[in-house]
C-alpha cells in the first residue's frame, strides 16, 4: 500500500515536471505591408533561433489587410508602411477601447524605379504627381525618349499606395496606371519595360535604375540613402510602423523591444531600409 | 575481312544518308518547335487577354462592397403583467450597399429586411469636394449627426440607445444634406445638416392618427420649416494609451404649429393668438466626451448632456350642427330664429417644453474576446412640471380655455338694429400633464463575449426606474403604466408604485 502510494505520487512529480520542463511556445502573428514583410521576415526568423519558444508568424497583403486583421483581431502585431487613418482608429476604439499602439520601427525612402535604359535621372515631385495623374504621358516632356509612359503602382490596400498618393500625386492616379500586387511585382514589371516607371520601398530597388527626387526644379536632387533620409533631405521619405492593440506585454514586448534594439535594427539596414533613429 | 569491309560500306552509307538528311530533319524539328511556340504564344496572349478583361470586371466588382448584420435575441420581461412575458425576436436584420466609383464618391443604401416588414434605413451619396479635400457633401437620407445616433447598434455594448437619444432622434435617421469637415492635421471633425426635421416624430390629430405618416409625409417635409443640426468634436491624444474625444452639438428646429393655442411645460398659457402653421420651435444643446484608456486591457467611459426645448403640434377638429327653432316676428315680438349653425372647436394646444437628459458608459474589454459594460441614462421629458403637479389637478382651465362664442343678431323692421339674442359659449381645450411629463432612470448592465469578429453574445439586464407620482388624472385615478390579467382579474402597474419594467435579454449578432 505504501509502495504504491510513494509510485503514484513519484509519477505525478515527474509527469509535472516533464510538463513544466516542455514550456508552452508561444505564438506571435504578424500581418500587413508588403513594403516590411522581407524585414518581417528576417526578423521573426532571426528572434526565432535564439528563442525556441516563440513562434512568430508573418504575412503580406499590404498595411490596409494588417490594419484590418488588427481590428477584427486575428493578428497581434500589424506591420503598416503608413499611418493608421482616422476611420481605423475609431473601429479599434469601437471594438477594443483602444486607440492602438504605434511603435515606429524602420525608416524608408519610397523610390521610384526606373528601368535601366531610360535616359531620364531626376524628377521633381511636381513632375512625379503630373505622370502618375496622367498630365504628363510621354517621357520627352520629361527630358526623356519620345515614348508613352507606362505606369505602375500598387492596389489600394497597400500602405505604399496611400503614402504616396496623399504626399506625392496629391490626387486620383490616372485611370491608365497598372495596379500591381507587391513591390517585387513592380520592380519586375519597370525591369521589363523601357518606359515603365514605378514605386516603392527602398529595399527592393534591384536590378532598375533609381531615380531621384528633387522637391521643386531649383532644388537639388537626392537618391534614397541613409545619410539622405536621416537629414530629411530625401523629400520623400517616412516611418515604417508597427501597431498592436494594446501596450505590449510578455512575449509581444521582449520581440518589439529586440527589433528597436541593436540587432533588430541592423537587420533594417542589411535589408536596405534605415534605422528608425 | 570482307565483313568488316561490309560494315565500313554500311557505317559510310548511314552516315551519308544521315548528312544528307539531317538538315532537313533537324528544320523540321525547329519548324514544329516554332509552330508549338507561336501556339503557346498565341494561347498566353489569349489568357493574357482574358485576364485584363477579368480584371477589369473584378476591378468594378472590388468598388462594391456588401456588408450586414443580424440580431436574434431572446427577452425575459420582468413585468408581472406583461403578455407574453418572454419572446424570441430578430431584431435587426441590415444589408448595407456601398459602391464607391471613385476615390471621395460613395452610394450607399441599407434596407431593414426584418419580419417586421422592409424599411429603408439609409439612403444616400457622398460626394468629396475635389478642390477642397477634406469636405464632404451627403445627400439623402441618413444618420443625425449624434455620438450615439451614429455609433453602429452593431458596436453598441448594450441592446439599445438611450431613452433620451430615442425621444428626439426617433429612427436615427433624417432626410436632408450634410456637409462633414475633416482636416487631415488637426483632429477636428465638423458635422452640419440641413433636414426636414420630421422625421420619425408622431404627431396626432383628435382621432389619434400620425398626420405625419397618415399623409404620408415621411419622405416629405411635414411643413415648410427646415431644421439646422450642428456638431463639432475634436479628439486629444493624452499619451500612454489616453485620448479623449469631445465636443458640442446643436439642435435649431421647428414644427408648424396646427392649433391656435400654444401652452408652456407647466401647462400655462404662452399664446393664445398663434396661427396655423406658425414655427414651434425645437432648440437644444448637447456636449459629450469619450475617454478611451489603455488600462489592463481597452477601457472607456463615453457621456453626453443635452437639454433645450421640444415641441408638438396639438390640433383642432371641427364639427357643425344646424338647429331649428321658432320663428322671430319683431311686431308680434316673437322670437324665430332660424336655421342657426353653431361650430364647435374642439383643439388640443400646441405646446412646448424644456428638457434634459443625457447618458454615461463604462465599458471594460477583458482580454480579445470578453467585454462589460454599463450605462446610466436620464431623461426628463418635462422639467418645468415637477412630480408632484403631474396629473390634471394643477391646470387652470379658465386660463388656458378658448371660448367659442357664436352671436345671433335679429333686425326689426326698416331699421336694422343688432340686439344680441344668443350666446353660445363652449370651453373645449383638452390637454393635461400626464405620462407623457413623467422622468426616467436606466441602469443597463451588459456582457459581450466575441466568438469571433463576426459572432458576438450579449447577456444584458436593463433595469428603467420611472419618476413615482401621486398625480391622478381627471377621473381621479392613478396614472396607469399598464393594465393585464392576472388569474383572470384586471390588475394595474401605477406609476405611484414601485413596479418592475426590467428587462433580460440574450442576443446572437451575425455580423459580415
Amino acid at each position: 500500500m505504501k509502495t504504491r502510494k510513494r509510485l503514484i505520487g513519484i509519477a505525478i512529480v515527474l509527469v509535472a515536471v516533464i510538463g513544466f520542463a516542455f514550456a508552452p511556445v508561444q505564438k506571435i502573428t504578424v500581418k500587413g505591408s508588403d513594403t516590411m514583410v522581407i524585414v518581417a521576415q528576417k526578423w521573426a526568423e532571426v528572434y526565432m533561433k535564439k528563442n525556441p519558444n516563440i513562434s512568430i508568424q508573418v504575412t503580406g497583403g499590404g498595411s490596409g489587410v494588417g490594419i484590418s486583421a488588427l481590428i477584427n483581431g486575428s493578428t497581434d502585431i500589424c506591420n503598416a508602411s503608413r499611418q493608421m487613418k482616422r476611420s481605423e482608429i475609431d473601429k479599434l476604439k469601437g471594438r477594443y477601447n483602444t486607440l492602438g499602439v504605434e511603435i515606429p520601427c524602420a525608416k524608408d525612402g519610397i523610390t521610384i524605379y526606373l528601368n535601366s535604359n531610360n535616359k531620364v535621372s531626376e524628377l521633381t515631385l511636381k513632375q512625379l504627381s503630373d505622370i502618375y495623374t496622367g498630365k504628363i504621358t510621354n517621357w520627352k516632356q520629361v527630358g526623356g525618349a519620345d515614348a508613352d509612359i507606362k505606369l505602375y503602382g500598387r492596389e489600394n490596400s497597400s500602405g505604399t499606395y496611400v503614402f504616396f498618393k496623399e504626399n506625392v500625386v496629391k490626387a486620383d492616379y490616372a485611370p491608365s496606371c497598372q495596379t500591381l500586387p507587391g513591390t517585387g511585382a513592380v520592380v519586375n514589371a519597370v525591369k521589363k519595360d523601357k518606359n515603365g516607371i514605378g514605386y516603392g520601398g527602398a529595399a527592393y530597388a534591384e536590378g532598375i535604375k533609381i531615380c531621384k527626387v528633387k522637391k521643386d526644379a531649383k532644388s537639388p536632387a537626392y537618391e534614397a540613402n541613409a545619410q539622405t533620409i536621416a537629414k530629411n533631405q530625401y523629400p520623400i521619405s517616412r516611418y515604417l510602423y508597427m501597431y498592436v492593440r494594446n501596450k505590449p506585454t510578455g512575449a509581444m514586448k521582449a520581440y518589439i523591444d529586440w527589433i528597436l534594439g541593436p540587432e533588430g535594427q541592423k537587420l533594417v539596414v542589411e535589408t536596405g531600409y534605415f534605422p528608425v533613429k | 575481312m570482307k565483313n568488316f569491309i561490309s560494315k565500313i560500306v554500311k557505317a559510310t552509307m548511314l552516315s551519308g544518308v544521315l548528312l544528307i538528311g539531317a538538315p532537313s530533319f533537324s528544320q523540321s524539328v525547329t519548324d514544329t518547335i516554332k509552330e508549338k511556340v507561336d501556339e503557346l504564344k498565341d494561347r498566353l496572349n489569349g489568357i493574357d487577354e482574358r485576364v485584363l478583361t477579368n480584371e477589369s470586371d473584378l476591378s468594378k466588382l472590388n468598388k462594391i462592397k456588401i456588408s450586414g448584420y443580424i440580431q436574434a435575441q431572446y427577452d425575459y420581461f420582468e413585468n408581472r403583467l406583461s403578455y407574453p412575458s418572454n419572446s424570441f425576436q430578430v431584431r435587426r436584420t441590415r444589408v448595407k450597399f456601398q459602391y464607391e466609383p471613385v476615390d471621395g464618391v460613395k452610394f450607399v443604401v441599407q434596407p431593414e429586411l426584418g419580419p417586421g416588414g422592409f424599411e429603408l434605413k439609409d439612403a444616400y451619396a457622398v460626394a468629396n469636394a475635389p478642390w477642397l479635400k477634406n469636405i464632404e457633401l451627403w445627400m439623402g437620407k441618413f444618420n443625425r449627426p449624434n455620438y450615439e445616433v451614429e455609433y453602429s447598434s452593431s458596436s453598441r455594448e448594450v441592446p439599445e440607445r438611450s431613452r433620451i437619444i430615442k425621444a428626439l432622434y426617433p429612427g436615427e435617421r433624417a432626410i436632408g444634406a450634410k456637409l462633414e469637415y475633416s482636416p487631415k492635421l488637426i483632429p477636428l471633425k465638423v458635422q452640419v445638416a440641413l433636414l426636414n426635421g420630421n422625421d420619425g416624430l408622431t404627431i396626432k390629430d383628435a382621432s389619434g392618427n400620425n398626420v405625419n405618416t397618415a399623409q404620408n409625409v415621411t419622405n416629405k417635409d411635414y411643413d415648410n420649416f427646415k431644421d439646422l443640426m450642428g456638431r463639432i468634436t475634436y479628439s486629444l491624444n493624452l499619451g500612454t494609451g489616453v485620448g479623449l474625444d469631445f465636443g458640442v452639438n446643436g439642435y435649431l428646429g421647428q414644427l408648424k404649429a396646427t392649433s391656435t393655442t400654444t401652452i408652456k411645460g407647466d401647462y400655462t398659457l404662452d399664446k393664445s393668438d398663434v396661427k396655423v402653421g406658425d414655427a414651434l420651435k425645437r432648440n437644444w444643446l448637447g456636449a459629450e466626451f469619450q475617454l478611451y484608456a489603455d488600462v489592463l486591457g481597452g477601457m472607456s467611459i463615453k457621456g453626453e448632456y443635452m437639454f433645450g426645448q421640444n415641441a408638438l403640434p396639438g390640433y383642432i377638429t371641427s364639427s357643425s350642427t344646424t338647429t331649428s327653432t321658432t320663428s322671430l316676428n319683431a311686431t308680434a315680438d316673437t322670437l324665430t330664429i332660424s336655421n342657426i349653425t353653431t361650430k364647435d372647436n374642439s383643439q388640443k394646444p400646441n405646446q412646448i417644453n424644456k428638457f434634459s437628459g443625457g447618458y454615461v458608459y463604462l465599458v471594460k474589454n477583458i482580454g480579445k474576446k470578453n467585454q462589460f459594460a454599463l450605462r446610466y441614462d436620464f431623461y426628463d421629458p418635462n422639467t418645468q412640471i415637477s412630480k408632484n403637479d403631474i396629473g390634471v389637478k394643477k391646470y387652470d382651465a379658465a386660463v388656458a380655455d378658448v371660448k367659442n362664442t357664436q352671436t345671433f343678431y335679429s333686425t326689426s323692421g326698416a331699421q336694422t338694429t343688432k340686439t344680441v339674442i344668443a350666446t353660445i359659449t363652449k370651453a373645449n381645450i383638452k390637454a393635461a400633464s400626464g405620462v407623457s411629463d413623467i422622468a426616467y432612470n436606466t441602469l443597463t448592465l451588459a456582457w459581450n463575449y466575441y466568438l469571433n469578429d463576426n459572432i458576438r453574445f450579449t447577456l444584458a439586464y436593463e433595469m428603467p426606474m420611472n419618476e413615482k407620482t401621486n398625480a391622478v388624472d381627471s377621473k381621479g385615478n392613478y396614472l396607469v403604466y399598464d393594465k393585464g390579467t392576472v388569474n383572470g382579474i384586471t390588475k394595474y402597474n401605477y406609476y405611484n408604485d414601485v413596479f418592475s419594467q426590467n428587462t433580460f435579454t440574450l442576443r446572437v449578432q451575425a455580423k459580415f
